[in-house]
């Protein structure tokens, strides 16, 4: 498998607003690989922890999504791109401090989930 | 056991020689030469019957090494010949176990394979096998398989009808998983429709239709009938179309408790009719060797012969495709469900605290009753993002949207 998993982020934003996120799976080598994905639209998670670890935001908390699995088929050199914002809020839905976050992205398969290395965000005042 | 060829069997043979003729401490000097065997590796039983007169067989007997010979007498050449195994097995030559055998065994090779070569044109045969431990050609054959078939043939092919043993055995089959090619179908199974995996929910009979039913959004698109095809496993393998959506009621709106700017159903299931010639099981779900092991290869059936809705603090169970057989605790029940990613709501669904993955959508959902025997409680179709709960319809909604089935 040479499939490599990235997440996108800006370095920094100011404090309120929308962070755009970007999953990037690649496929880095020569040959076409079958991904195995779960839902109809693909369903994939955001995790926003603080700098001591503590998640504020995770996107699929209280989701309830269709366990069917689809086979996505990337060419060589074909990206597939997911993406979506978070609101500086926490799941319960207050808004966060400015500092340092990390963000990490993970795509749920039929076996182990896709993960990717965490990225550093830093919210300003 | 499995014998090779007698090309093997002559190169095992002459290594066989070559290593006592290179072996000074143990070389044999009596009168009849035989090979020396040094290794804990079983010997050759071919390459045996040319070096040992009479040899009919050899095998431990409660970890006695122990050995057939049609001439007794010959016990010296069999203690030459066994020497090594028998000690690499912790006996000396002398406490090798000598048996009276009725048959040579380059004798019972040679009709095993004769009778090998036409009996698996009889139904009913699993095998035959030399057997050393019995100085017989064995033939196992299913149960209510003709015995007297077997003798016949044998009897036609020159066979003494005391060298050949007929037994009832359970057939063998290949160790399938839930991802495999499996008839007659049964629920838990993969299906393949499109670009996409799901699992089967449970068999049933619609107005004298054979059908399956799996999850509403496992059809080419959720709500509505467009003749969705199905295949099981996947539909590059040969034979592998089992049937087509029949059955897919479209989601409404603004009635029977639907929120507001939702569409609703209360059953995510349809139903599909099987392809002529398709063989399946009503009632059948696949069922592997535990509860939450996480093992996708299919060890039985559970049989459902009984439908029922479940309340909190039941015990549930799903087999599906990706996490196969999982159990957990009923935690909520009617629940109006919010779809992620979708303006579906599923009204009145249950939710289990147990594992679920992608492709277990449509899945059977089922309460044990005592030992194979189950209750079919539902459909599953979805869960949370963890895989650590899962939610399905209640087969009291599934019917009422599909009309009456018969499951068991």
């Amino acid at each position: 498998m040479t499939i490599t998993f990235a997440v996108v982020a800006p370095d920094s934003v100011r404090r309120g607003d929308p962070v755009p996120i970007t999953l990037r799976l690649t496929n880095a080598g020569t040959v076409p690989e079958n991904l195995y994905l779960t839902g109809r639209s693909i369903t994939f998670d955001i995790i926003i922890a603080r700098s001591d670890g503590e998640i504020v935001w995770r996107r699929l908390e209280h989701a309830t999504g269709q366990q069917i699995l689809q086979v996505q088929t990337l060419a060589p050199g074909q990206t597939l791109e997911l993406k979506d914002r978070w609101r500086q809020r926490t799941n319960a839905g207050a808004a966060v401090a400015p500092g340092d976050y990390t963000v990490t992205g993970v795509i749920p398969t039929d076996r182990q989930p896709l993960r990717t290395a965490p990225v550093r965000l830093r919210i300003t005042p | 056991m499995s014998r090779r060829s007698t090309a093997l069997r002559l190169a095992a043979a002459a290594a066989l020689v070559a290593a006592a003729a290179c072996s000074d401490g143990t070389r044999s000097t009596g009168p009849e030469p035989a090979p020396v065997l040094r290794t804990a590796q079983a010997p050759d039983l071919g390459a045996l019957t040319s070096t040992v007169p009479g040899f009919g067989g050899l095998f431990l007997d409660h970890g006695v090494p122990t050995v057939y010979l049609t001439d007794i007498s010959k016990r010296g050449a069999a203690e030459r010949a066994l020497s090594g195994f028998a000690q690499s097995r912790g006996f000396g030559p002398g406490e090798i176990r000598v048996l009276q055998g009725k048959y040579a065994y380059g004798d019972l090779d040679r009709w095993s394979q004769a009778v090998s070569y036409e009996v698996f044109e009889q139904g009913g045969v699993v095998f035959v096998d030399l057997d050393e431990a019995a100085n017989r050609v064995l033939v196992g054959v299913e149960r209510g398989a003709s015995h007297a078939n077997v003798r016949s043939l044998a009897a036609r092919l020159g066979v003494p009808a005391e060298a050949i043993v007929t037994r009832e055995v359970d057939p063998i089959q290949y160790a399938a998983t839930l991802q495999d090619q499996v008839r007659p179908v049964v629920a838990g199974l993969q299906i393949h429709f499109g670009n996409f995996l799901c699992s089967i929910g449970f068999n049933a009979v619609s107005g004298g239709q054979s059908s399956f039913v799996t999850a509403s959004h496992c059809t080419n698109k959720q709500g509505g009938t467009e003749g969705t095809q199905y295949f099981q496993s996947l539909s590059s393998q040969p034979n592998s179309f089992i049937g087509t959506e029949v059955d897919d009621p479209t989601y409404f709106r603004n009635r029977n408790g639907c929120p507001r700017g939702r569409r609703c159903r209360f059953s995510d299931a349809s139903r599909a009719a099987y392809a002529a010639g398709v063989s399946f099981t009503l009632g059948g779900i696949a069922q592997t060797s535990g509860p939450n092991n996480g093992s996708l290869t299919i060890t039985g059936t559970f049989n459902v012969t009984s439908e029922a809705n479940a309340v909190v603090g039941d015990v549930a169970n799903k087999v599906g495709r990706t996490t196969g057989w999982t159990q957990g605790a009923v935690t909520n029940t009617c629940v109006n469900t919010g779809v992620s990613g979708t303006n579906i709501v599923q009204l009145c669904q249950t939710f289990v605290s147990a594992g679920v993955g992608g492709g277990d959508s449509g899945s059977d959902v089922f309460g044990l009753t005592g030992g194979s025997s189950v209750r079919l409680l539902g459909i599953l179709w979805g869960g949370n993002g963890a895989g650590t709960q899962f939610v399905y319809s209640p087969i009291g909604n599934v019917e009422q949207e599909l009309g009456p089935l018969t499951t068991f």
